[in-house]
């Protein structure tokens, strides 16, 4: 949430909604992005402050100041103010003609309105984005002229005889819904929809009746399926000896601030076909487990020395106790799908234990892709290459394998649905992948969590570095060729510095961006054409937020 | 043949003491729902028949109406535990809607699951009075008439996979009997409270006496005709009913969704048969009542909830009964005098079995 010392205007509440929608609802930005395309808006608030908003790619940009010449330019008075964003009030076409002041070429002008719409409409469910203009709202009521700030009344408006409130009223103004948290639902708990009648004295509508769903809070999402996998993890720890130099590191990496990637596409695909995602826990905790106990041993195989912002477990314990502790977090990823038996029955487990098999071999075959090309010196010419190996190394036990998981917990074990969501997948994998590289040579490391240039520095073969080799002159690759092959206790941050600016003067990062954009999009294409099998819920709803989490990252 | 359509045409005699059934579609049940305060236990079984008692044209041989029990049990710790819909109820189980008898006679109750677990054996007694809550016609010829008895007291023995309590309950019966197919009727929306009782002051009654206060509500919602939804609620002081809110002075608002890892989907065997699709369980539901001066609102919100899949007669799709637990707040101005109580309660929410 926003500082209490940063000035609350206008142009500020729209660079916050815009990024937390990019982190929290990515669907949301993107289909707005896809209305907005190439339009630059110049935007003025009730209070004076001016903001600047463009598209790339399927990132919203919002420049709190006005930049050069907008395409369509938008006011917002407070009357719209008031009925942007607000979720207990009729959607932005109630906005009146004169208090949304939009100008600019007619086509443009459309495409603004129907980008605004979607934004309001679809992000007013989002608790976060409630609370966040609440909090605006509280802060600066200029920008929402006289009736901002109104306290919800403490007698009926229908009078003042006791309980003289009518069913919605009460519900929206007197005791509203409050989130779930006892339950923390760990799917479709983020999402707060307005109350509705089912009957008013004539009109009657069913309780079952199905509602549009609404877009899910990845953020918050993410967290609580994340919670509910290290819970599980903790229950299956044994409470037994040697707990410092076993038991107590593995649960080391678990507890390290991941982002929940995994552990959500499990239960969001577990419910998206009508289960209970508490049915994917354990599969969840399994591959969690897996994932760990493949780190540990990457990290040793890579001389790794940072994780998650904490030294490696090799780092700070040696290679022999790092590669026992692996071992145990695989051994009890097997005994986290073995206990499915109590709880899924006998042949959703026997389904869990093939995806589990399968899953590893994949990431053995690409791991050991990787190190053969780092051991023989060797840089794939194609992008392909890059994509199999990628894919195989990461892409299956991160993307693929857990939505496939998730599904075999509802009780789909027919390869045919099962595959659906390979293609779809393996194309937003990579692209993942590719951001994840693209992070570590130009993000922030405290926010990465890895070294700066740990990739460089380890020779990884990434989509940067294959392109590098592929448009360099042969002088350069040779010089590029011996900085690569030293073995990473020999190399300099400097050096790796080298490779980067060779990087950077070809051209490779951008390359890399534009190809991730590109694997994102056809991504999205297959997950709404191959997955169309799945009827709207609150499970594909958070398999769709994820599934644009890759077109809006920011880069 | 023609006796039989004479029969039908002039619609099912009684409803006191004792009617036949003539057509494939006449129902009866007789439901008990039990809640046991402070402990966190809660009964629900559900007794019923279906279909003619004599043969009909074109019936197999040896046609017998169907009789089902369902029994389920909810236990704090464990959550629902449930019978399969063939559980063993007694010849003729206790009702207040059969010959009047007198209040606080106790006479036992016992359903048991055929595996052994769940099962109850109560003793159970009235305190209050039974009383009309709907009667229903829509869709041609279908209809339905409900009617309610709040204040049920009982104590006896709950048991589950898990072990064996005494209880004292105190809860709700409902005599429902009709002719209608599943997706004719739609769905609807029912659920009780009673005043806790035994408090030091005056007002709060005797632990054996009627509840101060017992509050029942029904929105029935057929799918045709478009008027024929009906609902009510309905007020009683101390074992009488004192106030019936008639449908056009209702309000009934839902908000929320129960988060699916808290509705337990029920008979076992359920399970068994593939996952069916089923709407989202309303997690709060508020109904706001007005009558002349008198005011009543009840806000109820579930914590649990145990989905009974009926099989459907017509249709692939289940017909999925909900029933949900939860603290209800009742507040309220009737003939001038405040109603203000929190209790546990239990809300039913039926339907969707329509295509």
């Amino acid at each position: 949430m926003t500082e209490s010392t940063v000035a609350h205007t206008g142009a500020r509440l729209l660079a916050d909604t815009v990024t937390a929608l990019s982190q929290r609802a990515p669907a949301i930005v993107a289909a707005a992005a896809d209305h907005l395309r190439d339009i630059v808006l110049g935007l003025h608030f009730h209070d004076g402050s001016q903001a600047t908003m463009s598209v790339r790619h399927s990132r919203l940009l919002v420049e709190q100041e006005l930049v050069g010449a907008p395409d369509v330019e938008v006011v917002f008075d407070q009357r719209a103010m008031n009925l942007l964003f607000d979720a207990q009030r009729p959607p932005v076409e109630q906005v009146l003609p004169h208090s949304l002041d939009v100008r600019g070429r007619q086509e443009q002008v459309l495409a603004v309105w129907r980008a605004f719409t979607l934004l309001a409409q679809r992000s007013s469910g989002l608790r976060y984005v409630q609370q966040l203009w609440r909090e605006y709202r509280e802060q600066a009521p200029r920008l929402w002229g006289r009736i901002a700030g109104d306290a919800a009344p403490a007698v009926s408006p229908h009078g003042a005889v006791p309980t003289g409130w009518r069913a919605t009223d009460f519900l929206a103004t007197r005791r509203p819904l409050e989130a779930d948290e006892a339950g923390a639902a760990t799917i479709g708990g983020t999402v707060d929809t307005t109350p509705r009648l089912l009957w008013d004295g004539r009109r009657s509508s069913s309780w079952w009746d199905v509602r549009p769903v609404g877009d899910a809070d990845l953020v918050d999402t993410m967290l609580a399926c994340r919670a509910r996998t290290n819970r599980e993890i903790d229950d299956m720890l044994p409470d037994r000896e040697p707990k410092p130099d076993l038991y107590d590191l593995m649960k080391s990496y678990p507890a390290r601030q991941g982002k929940g990637l995994r552990p959500t596409l499990t239960f969001a695909t577990c419910a998206a076909f009508g289960a209970k995602p508490e049915h994917a826990a354990r599969a969840a905790a399994a591959l969690e487990l897996f994932h760990n106990g493949f780190l540990v041993h990457d990290d040793i195989a890579d001389e790794s020395t940072h994780r998650r912002g904490l030294p490696t477990m090799n780092a700070e314990f040696g290679n022999g106790l790092a590669v026992n502790v692996g071992d145990g977090l695989n051994l009890l990823a097997v005994d986290a799908v073995l206990a499915n038996l109590e709880t899924l029955g006998l042949a959703r487990t026997l389904g869990l234990i093939q995806e589990a098999m399968h899953m590893c071999r994949e990431s053995i075959e690409g791991q050991a892709m990787e190190l053969g090309w780092i051991h023989r010196r060797v840089v794939p010419s194609r992008d392909e290459d890059y994509f199999t190996m990628s894919t195989k190394k990461t892409g299956w036990y991160t993307c693929i394998s857990p939505c496939r998981m998730g599904a075999v917990c509802a009780g789909v074990t027919d390869p045919a649905v099962l595959g659906r969501f390979d293609e779809a997948f393996r194309l937003i994998g990579i692209a993942f992948q590719i951001q994840d590289d693209i992070l570590n040579l130009v993000g922030d490391e405290a926010l990465y969590g890895k070294e700066a240039l740990g990739d460089l520095l380890e020779g990884k073969r990434t989509v940067m570095l294959i392109h590098l080799f592929r448009t360099a002159s042969a002088r350069e690759r040779e010089r590029l060729g011996q900085l690569l092959h030293r073995p990473r206790s020999a190399k300099t941050q400097d050096e790796a510095e080298e490779v980067l600016a060779a990087m950077r003067r070809h051209g490779s990062i951008d390359y890399a961006i534009a190809l991730a954009d590109r694997l994102a999009a056809a991504g999205i294409t297959h997950f709404e054409n191959d997955l169309d099998i799945i009827p709207e819920n609150e499970g594909k709803a958070v398999l769709r937020q994820i599934a644009h989490y890759v077109t809006t990252r920011p880069l | 043949m023609s006796s039989d359509v004479a029969l039908s045409e002039l619609g099912v005699p009684g409803p006191f003491p004792r009617s036949e059934f003539h057509h494939p579609l006449d129902r009866q049940w007789l439901h008990y729902a039990f809640l046991s305060p402070g402990s966190g236990h809660a009964v629900i079984s559900n007794l019923s028949v279906l279909g003619a008692e004599h043969q009909v044209v074109g019936a197999p041989e040896g046609w017998a109406p169907q009789r089902m029990a369902i029994l389920l049990v909810h236990d704090p710790v464990h959550g629902w535990s449930s019978s399969q819909f063939n559980a063993v109820q007694p010849d003729r189980p206790w009702s207040a809607f059969r010959l009047p008898h007198p209040h606080a006679t106790p006479d036992g109750f016992a359903v048991a699951a055929a595996a052994g677990s769940p099962a109850v054996d109560l003793t159970l007694s009235r305190t209050s009075r039974p009383c009309t809550s709907q009667c229903a016609p829509f869709a041609g010829d279908q209809f339905l008439r409900w009617q309610s008895e709040p204040g049920v007291r009982g104590r006896g023995t709950l048991r589950t996979p898990q072990g064996e309590v005494v209880r004292d309950v105190v809860g709700y019966h409902e005599r429902v009997r009709g002719r209608w197919s599943w997706p004719d009727l739609g769905g609807w929306v029912f659920g009780f409270a009673n005043a806790p009782s035994g408090g030091e002051d005056a007002e709060s009654g005797d632990e054996q006496g009627p509840p101060p206060w017992s509050v029942v509500f029904t929105l029935i919602q057929p799918e045709r005709p478009v008027d024929a939804v009906t609902g009510s609620v309905m007020l009683w002081r101390r074992g009488r009913m004192v106030r019936h809110f008639p449908r056009r002075r209702l309000e009934v608002a839902v908000h929320g969704e129960l988060d699916r890892d808290r509705v337990v989907l029920v008979p076992p065997l359920a399970a068994v048969l593939a996952t069916a699709p089923a709407p989202v369980v309303p997690r709060r539901l508020v109904i706001s009542a007005c009558l002349g001066a008198d005011r009543l609102l009840l806000d109820f919100e579930a914590f649990t909830a145990a989905r009974i899949a009926n099989p459907s007669e017509t249709s692939l799709r289940p017909f999925s009964v909900h029933e949900l637990l939860g603290p209800c707040t009742v507040h309220g101005v009737v003939s001038g005098e405040p109603v203000d109580f929190r209790a546990d309660g239990i809300v039913e929410f039926a339907g969707g079995a329509g295509d």
